[in-house]
C-alpha cells in the first residue's frame, strides 16, 4: 500500500513538473487593461462613454489618429467613490506606444487635471501619434483622484512601421526646434559619465593601497592616526575644491546657455465646458428592475412618457460601455468593438412608436453573454445594489435622445 | 599546518591575499549597497527621481537629498569607525547611480520605451564627495553632519542643473505654456499615473518670488543634517560586533 502511495506521490510530482514546464510553451501576451476586473457599479454609475469613434484601425508610425466621443458624468455617482473634482482625461494604452499629441474636453486642452460636474455631458477628443509598432488596445479613460481609473471601451488598433523612424519635433518659445525623443540625451550621458568617472577617481585614490585588512588590524590596535596621512587630506580637499568649482562653473555656464527657463507647470483646470444638451422630451420611470442570474439578462419595467412632438422608440440601452441594441430601431455603423456590442440584445415588450403625449409601461430585457464576459453580473455582490445606464430613444427623423436611468436592482437566482 | 600557523608564507603573499580580499569585499559591498540603497531610494524618492516632469524646484530639490543621505551616512559610519576609510558616501551614490541607470535603461526604455531623456536619474556625486572629504579632514561626525549634510543638500540642485535646464525651456502647446519636461510627461503616456498624482510646485513658499530653489536646497540641507545623525547611528549599530557569553 505504501509503495502505491509513494508511486502516486512521485507521479503526481512529475506530472506537476511537466505541467509547469509545458506552461512555458504557452504564455499568451497580457494585452487587456483589467477593465473587466473593475467593480461593476464603478463602470455603471460613474462615467458613461458614448458616441465613441476611433478614427483609424491601422496607423503607420508618425501618423496620427483620434479617439473622440462624449462622456456623461453620472448624477447618481456612488457615495463610495470620490467625486470627480480632480479628474484627468487619460488614454488606456500599454505605455507610450502612441504619444498623446493632444487631449481636449469641450474644446479645452487638458494636459492637466480638471474638475467635472455631476450630471453634465462633455465632448472629448484625444489625438494620438503612432510610435511603437504592434496591436494595441486603445481605451478611453478617466482618472478620478481618490476614486481610481474609470476605463471606457477599448478597440484594437494596429501600428505599422518602425519605431526607429519616430520623431517628435517641437519648437520652443526660444525659437529652437528640437526632437523631444532624443533632446538633451548626449548632455545627460556626458554629465553622468563625467561625475561617475570623478567619483571612481576619488575611490581609486584610496584603493591604490591595501584597503580593508591592514586598516582593520591597525584600527583595532588603536593606530587610527597612522591611517590618514596629510597627503590623504590634501588630495581629499583637492577633490572637494574641484567638485565645488565644477558645480559652480557648470551652473553658471548652463545659465548662460539657457537664460530663459520656466518652472514645471501644474494646477487644476476648472470651467470645463459641458455640452448644452437639448431639453429632454422623454421621461422614464423605472418601476422595477431585476437581474436574472441564470439567463444573463436584466429586465426592467419602464414607464415611458413622450413629451415631445415626434414619436419615439427605444433603440439602445448602454451600461458600462456595453451596448444592447434593438436592431429594428437602431443599428451601429461606427465600428464599435464587437465584444461590447449586443446588436440584438435589447427586447422591448411593445416597441411601436410612442406618440407625443402618450405614456406606456413596457418590459425591457437586456440580455447578452457580455453580462458575464464583462463581469457586470457581479453587481449582485455590490454593497449598494443598484444599476444605472443610458437609454437612447430615436424619433421619426432619426434623432437620438439620451435618458439616464438609475434604480435599485433585485437579483433573481431561479 | 596547525591552526595557529599563518595561512601565508611570505609578506608578498600576505599582500596578495589582502588585495584579493580588498577586491572581493569592494565588489560585494558595492553590489550589496547598490541593491539596498536602490530599493530604498525607489521607495522613498520614487517618482521624483523617475520622471523629468517631477523634477521641480521645490519638492525634488527638498526630498531627494534628504532621502539620499541615509545610506551614505550609515556606510560612512561603518567604513570610517572600523577602517578609517573615507569613501563610504561616494561608494554609495556610485552604486545607486549604476543601479538606477541599469533600471532606467533596461526597464524604462528597453521594456516600456520611455525615452531616456524623460527617465534618467538624478545624480548625487558632488554632495557625496564633499560629505566624504569633510569626514576625512575633520574626523568628526558632528562636523560631517552639519557641514557635509548641509553641503549634500545644497549641491544637489546645481549639480543636476546642467542636465535639467534644457528640459525647462518653455513651449507653447495648443494655447498653453509648458516646459519640455511637462510636455514629455504629457506625450509619453503613463497609463497608471494620472497627472494629479504628480507632486510638483506645491506648498506655500511664495515669499521668495521665483527664487525658491535655493530656499528649498537650504531646507533640504538642514533636514539632511538631522537625517545624517540618525542614519549614522544606524550604521554604527549595524557595524558593531557583539559576542554572547557561553554558558
Amino acid at each position: 500500500m505504501k509503495l502505491i502511495k509513494d508511486r502516486i506521490a512521485k507521479l503526481s510530482f512529475v506530472a506537476l513538473l511537466i505541467t509547469v514546464t509545458a506552461a512555458m510553451f504557452y504564455a499568451p501576451t497580457a494585452s487587456a487593461h483589467g477593465e473587466k476586473s473593475q467593480a461593476a457599479f464603478m463602470r455603471m454609475r460613474t462615467i458613461h462613454w458614448y458616441d465613441l469613434n476611433w478614427s483609424k484601425d491601422v496607423v503607420p508610425v508618425n501618423d496620427t489618429m483620434t479617439v473622440t466621443g462624449k462622456f456623461h458624468v453620472f448624477a447618481g455617482w456612488p457615495e463610495t467613490v470620490a467625486k470627480p473634482e480632480v479628474s484627468f482625461l487619460n488614454i488606456g494604452i500599454p505605455g507610450p506606444v502612441f504619444i498623446r499629441a493632444g487631449s481636449w474636453i469641450g474644446g479645452q486642452l487638458v494636459p492637466r487635471s480638471c474638475t467635472l460636474e455631476l450630471g453634465e455631458t462633455y465632448e472629448f477628443k484625444v489625438l494620438l501619434k503612432a510610435r511603437r509598432p504592434g496591436d494595441w488596445h486603445v481605451h478611453s479613460m478617466m482618472n478620478v483622484q481618490d476614486g481610481g481609473p474609470i476605463i471606457g471601451p477599448g478597440k484594437w488598433v494596429t501600428i505599422t512601421g518602425s519605431m526607429s523612424q519616430f520623431t517628435n519635433p517641437i519648437t520652443t518659445l526660444t525659437g529652437q526646434t528640437i526632437d523631444l525623443e532624443t533632446w538633451n540625451l548626449s548632455n545627460i550621458y556626458f554629465w553622468h559619465a563625467f561625475w561617475y568617472a570623478f567619483g571612481i577617481a576619488y575611490i581609486a585614490y584610496w584603493a591604490r593601497n591595501p584597503v580593508f585588512v591592514p586598516r582593520l588590524i591597525a584600527a583595532e590596535a588603536g593606530k587610527y592616526d597612522q591611517l590618514i596621512t596629510a597627503t590623504d587630506k590634501k588630495v581629499g580637499m583637492g577633490f572637494a575644491a574641484a567638485t565645488l568649482l565644477i558645480v559652480a562653473a557648470t551652473m553658471q555656464s548652463t545659465n548662460e546657455q539657457y537664460p530663459i527657463t520656466t518652472p514645471l507647470q501644474a494646477g487644476l483646470l476648472r470651467g470645463m465646458k459641458p455640452i448644452e444638451m437639448p431639453a429632454r422630451t422623454v421621461a422614464v420611470k423605472v418601476d422595477s428592475a431585476t437581474y436574472r442570474v441564470p439567463g444573463r439578462a436584466m429586465q426592467m419595467t419602464l414607464t415611458i412618457t413622450n413629451n415631445g412632438d415626434s414619436s419615439v422608440r427605444l433603440g439602445e440601452f448602454m451600461t458600462a460601455s456595453v451596448r444592447f441594441l434593438d436592431s429594428a430601431v437602431h443599428e451601429d455603423d461606427t465600428g464599435y468593438p464587437d465584444d461590447l456590442l449586443a446588436e440584438e440584445g435589447l427586447t422591448v415588450s411593445d416597441n411601436s412608436p410612442l406618440a407625443p403625449g402618450q405614456t406606456r409601461t413596457v418590459e425591457v430585457t437586456a440580455s447578452d453573454a457580455a453580462w458575464e464576459v464583462y463581469r457586470l453580473a457581479d453587481l449582485i455582490y455590490d454593497p449598494d445594489s443598484r444599476f444605472a445606464g443610458l437609454l437612447f430613444f430615436t424619433d421619426e427623423a432619426g434623432n437620438r435622445q439620451m435618458v439616464t436611468v438609475d434604480a435599485p436592482l433585485i437579483p433573481s437566482f431561479i | 599546518m596547525s591552526a595557529s600557523q599563518s595561512a601565508v608564507r611570505s609578506r608578498a603573499e600576505a599582500v596578495k591575499v589582502s588585495r584579493t580580499l580588498d577586491w572581493m569585499i569592494m565588489f560585494t559591498l558595492f553590489f550589496v549597497i547598490l541593491g539596498g540603497y536602490h530599493v530604498h531610494f525607489m521607495l522613498v524618492a520614487g517618482d521624483w527621481d523617475f520622471w523629468s516632469d517631477w523634477k521641480d524646484r521645490r519638492l525634488w530639490v527638498t526630498v531627494l537629498p534628504i532621502m539620499g543621505i541615509t545610506f551614505p551616512a550609515a556606510v560612512q559610519a561603518v567604513l570610517w569607525w572600523r577602517y578609517r576609510i573615507a569613501f563610504g558616501a561616494t561608494l554609495c551614490v556610485l552604486g545607486l547611480l549604476l543601479g538606477e541607470w541599469v533600471n532606467r535603461y533596461f526597464n524604462f526604455w528597453g521594456w516600456t520605451y520611455f525615452p531616456v531623456n524623460f527617465v534618467f536619474p538624478s545624480q548625487l556625486v558632488p554632495g557625496a564627495i564633499v560629505l566624504d572629504v569633510v569626514l576625512l579632514v575633520s574626523g568628526s561626525m558632528q562636523l560631517t553632519a552639519v557641514v557635509g549634510g548641509l553641503g549634500f543638500g545644497l549641491l544637489f540642485y546645481p549639480g543636476n542643473w546642467p542636465v535639467m535646464a534644457p528640459l525647462h525651456l518653455p513651449v507653447e502647446y495648443n494655447g498653453m505654456m509648458m516646459t519640455l519636461a511637462d510636455l514629455s510627461g504629457y506625450h509619453y503616456v503613463r497609463t497608471g499615473m494620472p497627472e494629479y498624482i504628480r507632486m510638483v510646485e506645491k506648498g506655500t513658499l511664495r515669499t521668495f518670488g521665483k527664487d525658491v530653489a535655493p530656499v528649498s536646497a537650504f531646507f533640504s540641507g538642514f533636514v539632511s543634517i538631522i537625517v545624517y545623525f540618525v542614519w549614522h547611528f544606524f550604521g554604527r549599530w549595524f557595524g558593531s560586533t557583539a559576542f554572547t557569553k557561553g554558558s
